[in-house]
């Protein structure tokens, strides 16, 4: 499950158009777009809403075995061209200095920046890092729930020295839809590497009916669980393990799948 | 080529970061406090860090040289050990730094200077009788000798003071360093091998056993003492044969009576290193074996690993003086 968060709708509007994301009338917390495999939540501005929002969505899909995060927003510079993209590689929270390293830009050359989160606007610019308002709470709220190669922020220059954009709604789009097929290509990264780490977590179901065939105590579940989730990442037949399974004593089940682990690996 | 690196701000202007940096051709820099805010926090998923890690290039401020843990060594009575690294370029699949760390970035400490002066102070505690230095415990110490020229500084270093022996332990074939200077007698090139199955299944990113093979030739042809680790020996349903069949293509190159020394050791882990790595890999076959838990280390059920050990010793000792074996006694 890849999700996307952004302050506002102007600058989620490409990525909703993109992948076609529906708008969802079930939830009233904060605006949420849905599509195959990928949810995009409008945060509202600011660290806190932002991190509010992660938290949020992160309770919503609690039951996915993996969460991938881009945070994409638009951000201010002292020299940088108006649509230029940034993928963040340090994260300095201004009020308390807290640090965080997301994930680098990968599979194309999306050059790497830092961005210091500021709780207000200002256009008191430094040379060597990008102004927003929303990276820290993302990186502090997406953290607790996913690893950081699986979290990006993603920052498009919106204003500078210059020319301000950024109240301007549709210019926003525009500039995040100029720079659409480099953001998408980061997605595709991440989510090969989501899929990854997801798959190594067997089906929720199977798991629940192995759990029903017999009363174990939390100590066998943990040995059953370490079992269950080799046999289920080698390919092994769920349906036809249960069945063989069923109505055997609890330990006798834990024995069946101890075998089958030591046979398998043998081998190597 | 790391495709990015983090640099302490301290030392960015140090002379071994400009030329490491300049090796790597100059890689996205990314300047940070304290090596440990990006290689410490929670958050991280060593699998994947593994498929692209960062180069982090720091300063070590204690600790350099520290007292090697019981058992550890080659039979000397003092034995420190020492990591200029920690990571290793490699993946094996068996290796406990896979779980000792949350980051699977490596760490490149430059301030050799320190290391040095504290092996120096260590010797001088123990004058007159040998000091055994380890490098290699949290790092391969060849392995980015291109880059580190971690042999230009501390060969001389050992060299110079009178008690003191250092350990290289490698899966490189980085000898270039060391075939560019006449040999020194306590420096043991210690290079580990697998057999077949298990370098092919779990030695991810090793050069082959052949190459290894003749980089351990070259060096004994030189003059520089040599020494084979077979540790961790790993079970596998082939291991007699396949273990065998390693011997004979090591010594079938390698003239086993100018051996230093040669160690072997049965796979082992301890348990929250056992069970963080199969969390992290549920579909290894290695962590699914049948293991045993014995004083908080996991390993093979005793018999199986008498019989490993028993066989393999055998083996072993059919080819090598008794006297440079140095089994790894961990159950001590």
């Amino acid at each position: 499950m890849l999700i996307w968060v952004c302050a506002l709708h102007c600058e989620a509007k490409p990525v909703i158009d993109f992948y076609r994301l529906k708008k969802s009338h079930d939830d009233n917390a904060f605006d949420l777009y849905l599509g195959d495999g990928m949810a995009c939540i409008i945060s509202g501005i600011g660290k806190i809403a932002c991190a509010a929002a992660c938290a949020w969505i992160a309770a919503r899909y609690r039951q996915q075995p993996s969460l991938a995060w881009i945070n994409l927003g638009t951000a201010g510079a002292r020299d940088h061209e108006l649509g230029s993209l940034f993928s963040l590689h340090q994260i300095i929270d201004a009020d308390d200095g807290q640090r965080y390293y997301p994930a680098p830009a990968s599979a194309d050359k999306i050059p790497g920046s830092a961005c210091m989160t500021l709780s207000r606007p200002s256009d008191d610019y430094r040379d060597d890092c990008l102004f927003d308002m929303e990276a820290s709470g993302f990186m502090y709220a997406s953290l607790r729930f996913s690893s950081a190669e699986l979290i990006k922020s993603l920052k498009i220059v919106s204003d500078n020295r210059q020319v301000k954009t950024g109240n301007n709604r549709p210019e926003v789009s525009r500039l995040v839809q100029q720079r659409i097929d480099s953001i998408t290509r980061q997605a595709s990264v991440l989510v090969t590497l989501n899929d990854e780490i997801a798959a190594l977590s067997p089906t929720t179901e199977y798991w629940q009916r192995l759990i029903a065939l017999a009363h174990f105590s939390q100590t066998q579940r943990n040995r059953l669980r370490v079992l269950w989730r080799y046999l289920m990442n080698r390919n092994f037949d769920a349906e036809k393990l249960l069945a063989e399974l069923a109505g055997c004593p609890r330990e006798s089940i834990i024995k069946t799948l101890e075998q089958l682990n030591y046979q398998d690996s043998e081998g190597l | 080529m790391a495709s990015r690196v983090y640099v302490e701000t301290e030392i960015r202007e140090h002379p071994r970061t400009q030329r490491l940096l300049q090796r790597m051709r100059w890689p996205a820099v990314i300047e940070i406090e304290h090596y440990g805010e990006v290689f410490n926090p929670r958050s991280q998923n060593f699998r994947l860090q593994k498929k692209d890690p960062a180069i982090i290039i720091a300063r070590k401020n204690k600790g350099h040289v520290l007292a090697a843990p019981p058992g550890y060594g080659l039979g000397g009575e003092y034995n420190y050990y020492f990591s200029h690294m920690l990571n290793c370029m490699y993946d094996c699949r068996y290796c406990f730094l896979q779980g000792m760390y949350q980051s699977a970035h490596q760490v490149l400490f430059i301030n050799y200077e320190d290391f040095g002066e504290q092996m120096q102070q260590i010797a001088a505690q123990h004058a007159g009788e040998p000091v055994w230095f380890y490098s290699g415990y949290d790092c391969d110490s060849l392995a980015n000798e291109p880059m580190t020229r971690f042999c230009e500084y501390f060969l001389p270093r050992i060299a110079a003071i009178d008690n003191a022996w250092m350990e290289l332990r490698t899966k490189s074939t980085q000898v270039r360093a060391l075939l560019e200077i006449p040999p020194l007698q306590r420096i043991v090139s210690a290079f580990s091998f697998s057999d077949r199955v298990s370098h092919a299944r779990l030695e991810n990113g090793v050069p082959t056993i052949a190459k290894r093979i003749d980089a351990m030739r070259r060096l004994q042809q030189a003059g520089w003492p040599v020494g084979l680790r077979f540790d961790p020996i790993v079970y596998h349903a082939n291991y007699r044969e396949e273990f065998v069949a390693l011997l004979e293509q090591v010594f079938d190159a390698i003239d086993a009576s100018a051996i230093h020394s040669v160690s072997l050791g049965s796979f082992r882990l301890t348990r929250g290193h056992f069970r963080d790595l199969s969390r992290l890999y549920p579909d290894e076959p290695l962590f699914a074996q049948q293991m045993s838990l014995e004083n908080g280390i996991v390993s093979y059920p005793r018999e199986r690993e008498r019989d490993m050990i028993d066989f393999c010793e055998s083996e072993l000792l059919q080819r090598i003086p008794r006297q440079s074996y140095h089994p790894c006694a961990w159950h001590d």
